[in-house]
């Protein structure tokens, strides 16, 4: 919803280079102004692992590619050695990737089930309702006992998170399928139910299933770091480990690191979104 | 069947749409009370009548969209029990496809496994011409104007070459000048079609320019008061004395209290 807005309102107010350069340069001063800030409030704090001063957590981040870590890859189960930095990303994202992909499968499946038949929906509307305020992560505690606090238990922590959020896309993009379109489908020839599902729903429905997508790549990060904080190893796990050692500027460049993970994800969606939604 | 064969000998072998006795409630207004008329193979007809007199209902239950609550609709002397192929339907707010192009919403109806139609493309390419969308074959419907949104709709409900074609107020939202424009089309494409057309408008001025026969319908409940047929050449000329005549008894009629007696 709010990228809509967003690029409607890029189109009127920098439909210019001057306005697009104006917009830049005060984003740019901004993050120049949060920089001061946060260099005069590391200088003036003490003990000085409070508040990690912006080099020093620059410096940190540098230091996880200058070392190698040995991970082991889950169910192949082979060793894999890579800059220390990108060996804990790439732990987060063994249970990261199947979770987002298999819970927002599942949630989209039900979604467009439920929102296309109505017999469905009475039967499990209740039950949707009950179980969707549960926060995924205190799902954890059934991830630790069925799973135990390691790949797959933070896998089926972020499935959680997932399924809703793409679960409410589908479900409101298929209920929101205009019977005009539906009409128009059935003079033209469209009979069966399943047809009209994929000819006319389906597509009627992208971009709200594409937007819940992109809203849960977003979510399940938030909700991954949760996980490894448990135990799970990845990124998150290691912000709370450097911590321990009160390695603070390390933790920084963990945060700096999921940062630039979900934001290289997000804007990839976007791009990939744009190109099949050229039609909206 | 044995019912039917009784009204079906009372049936002029040239009626194309048979309407008899239908009726349709919606909650707490009637729509349609006992309406009955028919039309005949090939010729334009025009329902005109105030909003609520039922005539969306009516076009809509000749699609096969909506069910009367009572009496038939016989299209070619068989009943209408759903939407089909042989009926095109062209919706007030077109209702087109937003992610198909133009190209991709006239092809919806050939894709249909009911549709024989050995040569989609070239269909494709000739209905194109037809309404004038040369160029356009790639926009999508979002890059087009009403009038050239309505173009696609008629193009799509054309492209399955059906008997009838249906028409739900379909220049209701476009400018004065491109209506003008679209009906001179509209009467080509039927000159060079010979479909039956049921038009269905509240614009009086709409219905003497197209219609062979203009059908007059009353409000609440939804009846139909009285048929006017249109003998004047096309085009016709909106300011001509007999243009104008046809204009003003069908005002009269609408504008008359109800009278049974018609």
């Amino acid at each position: 919803m709010s990228t809509r807005t967003d690029t409607s309102s890029n189109a009127v107010v920098g439909g210019s280079f001057e306005g697009d350069l104006r917009r830049y340069l005060r984003g740019l001063g901004g993050l120049l102004v949060f920089l001061l800030v946060w260099w005069v409030g590391a200088m003036t704090t003490q003990p000085s692992y409070l508040v990690p001063g912006p080099l020093d957590s620059v410096r940190a981040f540098i230091d996880l590619f200058a070392t190698s870590t040995a991970i082991v890859v889950p169910v192949l189960g082979s060793n894999l050695v890579l800059p220390t930095g990108l060996a804990h990303l790439a732990q987060t994202l063994f249970h990261y990737v199947p979770g987002l992909l298999l819970g927002a499968s599942c949630g989209i499946g039900l979604g467009l089930a439920m929102g296309w038949n109505g017999v469905l929906d009475d039967w499990l509307r209740p039950l949707v309702r009950l179980l969707r305020p549960i926060p995924p992560l205190a799902w954890v505690v059934f991830a630790i006992v069925w799973f135990g606090i390691h790949h797959t238990g933070a896998a089926f922590i972020v499935f959680v998170g997932a399924f809703w959020i793409n679960f409410y896309g589908a479900y409101g993009g298929v209920e929101g399928v205009s019977s005009e379109l539906t009409d128009a489908a059935s003079t033209l020839g469209v009979e069966r139910d399943l047809s009209m599902l994929k000819l006319v729903a389906l597509p009627s429905a992208a971009p709200q299933v594409l937007t819940g997508f992109r809203t849960s790549i977003g979510r399940c990060w938030m909700i991954v770091v949760g996980a490894e904080l448990f135990g799970a190893p990845g990124v998150g796990y290691e912000i709370i480990n450097a911590s321990n050692n009160l390695a603070m500027a390390t933790s920084v460049a963990y945060m700096f690191l999921i940062s630039l993970a979900f934001l290289s994800m997000d804007v990839g969606f976007r791009l990939l979104e744009r190109r099949v939604l050229a039609w909206r | 069947m044995a019912l039917s064969s009784g009204s079906s000998s009372s049936r002029d072998s040239r009626e194309k749409i048979t309407i008899q006795n239908v009726s349709k409630s919606y909650e707490s207004t009637q729509a349609l009370a006992n309406v009955s008329f028919s039309v005949l193979e090939g010729e334009f007809c025009c329902v005109v009548g105030p909003s609520g007199c039922g005539k969306t209902t009516l076009l809509r239950a000749i699609a096969g969209l909506d069910d009367p609550d009572g009496g038939s609709i016989l299209v070619g002397g068989d009943p209408v029990t759903g939407p089909g192929l042989n009926r095109g339907m062209v919706f007030q707010e077109y209702a087109l496809f937003p992610w198909r192009t133009v190209r991709g919403n006239i092809r919806f109806g050939l894709d249909r496994p009911a549709c024989d139609c050995p040569n989609c493309e070239a269909r494709v390419r000739e209905l194109i011409d037809l309404v004038g969308l040369k160029g356009f074959e790639d926009a999508y419907p979002k890059e087009l104007s009403g009038g050239m949104k309505q173009r696609v709709g008629i193009a799509r409900a054309l492209a399955p070459d059906p008997e009838i074609l249906l028409l739900d107020e379909p220049f209701g939202s476009v400018d004065a000048r491109t209506r003008d424009r679209l009906h001179a089309e509209l009467l080509d494409i039927w000159a060079q079609t010979g479909q039956t057309v049921v038009f269905v408008t509240h614009d009086i001025d709409e219905a003497v320019t197209l219609a062979d026969r203009v059908v007059v319908m009353d409000a609440d409940p939804g009846t139909v008061q009285s048929t006017f047929s249109i003998d004047l050449e096309r085009p016709r000329e909106r300011t001509s004395r007999d243009f104008v005549d046809h204009v003003a008894q069908i005002r009269d009629e609408l504008g008359s209290p109800v009278d049974t007696s018609h």
